[in-house]
């Protein structure tokens, strides 16, 4: 009896390995159907994760907030003063505003780069076990939104449109380590590729053996046919560190990125882009330094007279 | 095993695998993101025979090669699914019945939720596909194992009251 059980489940075994493999066939061979299945699935979990982007936009922090807690114990009085403060004022949705600055900050950057584009809020993120760093926006082809497509946050590129159903985008981020994006060092003019590496660094390799890089070197991407995938002219990051490393023949560099891709509310697609691009337009400038403007004001005569008589003749 | 507790094991997966899709993604864990899913599927596996192992196993697999999020091939999962539930019950077999040993359950689901992950990158890597940097993935490995130590102990006896709900009168006795 036992045999016999152990047979049927070794039959069973069989059938499903060689029907996965057969799967993954199929898969890789580019059978539609099976393409269109994760597309019909993200239409199908695109409404629930809107709903449950509401609901779940405070919890998602929970954890990093536990962490900080330590550090801004100090903060809290000030804060309970602050609070008093701000009972008084009308209450306004924090998260709402939040993503209103973000929105700020990604259609200045698309103004200053002439790009036309379409914004999403961020309403879902790439499983754990699947080891892919991707985002879902709700924002899809009903408003424009195709497969390859730059996305920008407030401070430059985020990523690239995966795939996109009649509401809803996948977007590949900038860290998968998929991702590579031709680059272009604003101050050298040298090219190389930036590859994404999981987590919040990225290798910059220099296409040219001769080429000039240097710490704080600003990235922008250098732009591909037709704009697609990527639109010319955006902030990338900027150079962290130049690996000295004499056994490979081009140079490499540690590289960071503008955008903090844990903390992305809205973004923009990049729908289409100036002829010839923003150019240099986009490249972060430096936080001007607060200068301190003294105004000279003449005292009344009366005083100045006064003044005058009771003072000590010390040069005579 | 039968079709129709078959039909109700899938149905209890695609709504953790909605669950897990949805919200328990959007959450921002220290170290690295939990799945709430592969938990379910292994605390499911771990109470079945070898037949229902597997059958579960391949069931799972193919509701995660849905994720829109995943790069891999489709079927990959089912795959790797498929080997981890023969695994377990080959090993479950020689531990006995979990619900008499949650602590065993816990650990055990654990460590089959870290293996599967393991085999995933291996299989990602003999099929040419670029996971990253390795002290990321064993970052993830890790923080998924750890998460699911955490969790797993306080899920496993509602997954277990949920899967008796699925068992005929029969399979009670």
């Amino acid at each position: 009896m036992a045999a016999g059980g152990n047979n049927r489940s070794r039959l069973l075994l069989v059938i499903l390995l060689v029907t996965s493999l057969f799967l993954i066939t199929l898969d890789l061979r580019g059978v539609s159907i099976i393409k269109n299945s994760r597309t019909a699935t993200q239409s199908f979990l695109a409404p629930i994760q809107r709903g449950v982007s509401d609901l779940f936009s405070p919890v998602g922090n929970f954890f990093s907030d536990i962490k900080n807690f330590g550090k801004t114990k100090d903060e809290l009085k000030d804060l309970k003063k602050e609070n008093a403060k701000l009972r008084e004022k009308v209450i306004l949705n924090k998260d709402t505003l939040g993503e209103l600055k973000k929105l700020k900050g990604v259609l200045d950057l698309a103004g200053r780069g002439s790009y036309k584009v379409v914004s999403g809020r961020v309403i879902g993120k790439g499983s754990a076990s699947t080891f892919s760093q991707t985002i879902t926006i709700d924002a899809g082809s009903n408003d424009g939104v195709k497969k390859d497509m730059t996305v920008i946050g407030e401070f430059g590129l985020v990523g690239v449109v995966k795939s996109a159903t009649s509401t809803s985008s996948i977007v590949l981020l900038m860290n998968d380590p998929t991702f590579r994006i031709g680059v272009r060092i604003a101050r050298s003019q040298s090219i190389g590729v930036l590859i994404g590496e999981g987590d919040s660094s990225y290798t910059l390799q220099l296409l040219d053996p001769s080429g000039s890089i240097e710490k704080d070197d600003v990235l922008l991407s250098l732009g591909s046919d037709n704009n697609k995938p990527f639109v010319p002219g955006v902030p990338v990051g900027y150079v962290k560190s130049v690996k000295n490393t004499s056994s490979t023949l081009t140079q490499e560099a540690t590289v960071s990125s503008y955008s903090n891709l844990t903390s992305l509310g809205v973004v923009s697609v990049i729908i289409s882009s100036a002829n010839g691009g923003p150019k240099d337009a986009l490249i972060p400038r430096p936080m001007p330094t607060p200068t301190t403007t003294i105004y000279v004001t003449q005292p009344p005569a009366v005083e100045t007279a006064t003044a005058n008589t009771k003072a000590p003749k010390a040069k005579n | 095993m039968n079709w129709t507790r078959a039909g109700y094991s899938a149905l209890i997966l695609i709504f953790f695998f909605i669950v897990q899709e949805t919200a328990i993604s959007k959450i921002n864990f220290p170290i690295s993101g939990f799945s709430l899913y592969l938990c379910v599927v292994l605390g499911l596996m771990a109470l079945e025979d070898r037949f229902g192992a597997i059958a579960l196993g391949f069931i799972g697999g193919l509701i995660l090669d849905f994720s829109p999020s995943s790069d891999s091939p489709f079927g990959k999962w089912a795959l790797i699914l498929t080997v981890v539930g023969y695994l377990f019950s080959r090993n479950r077999e020689s531990i006995g019945d979990f619900t008499e040993r949650p602590v065993a359950f816990v650990l055990f689901v654990t460590a089959g939720a870290t293996i599967t992950l393991i085999i995933f990158l291996v299989t990602g890597f003999v099929l040419g596909e670029n996971n990253g940097a390795v002290i990321v993935n064993l970052q993830t490995i890790f923080g998924n194992g750890l998460w699911t130590l955490l969790f797993s102990s306080v899920l496993l006896p509602g997954l277990i009251k949920l899967r008796d709900l699925t068992l005929s009168s029969r399979e009670r006795i």
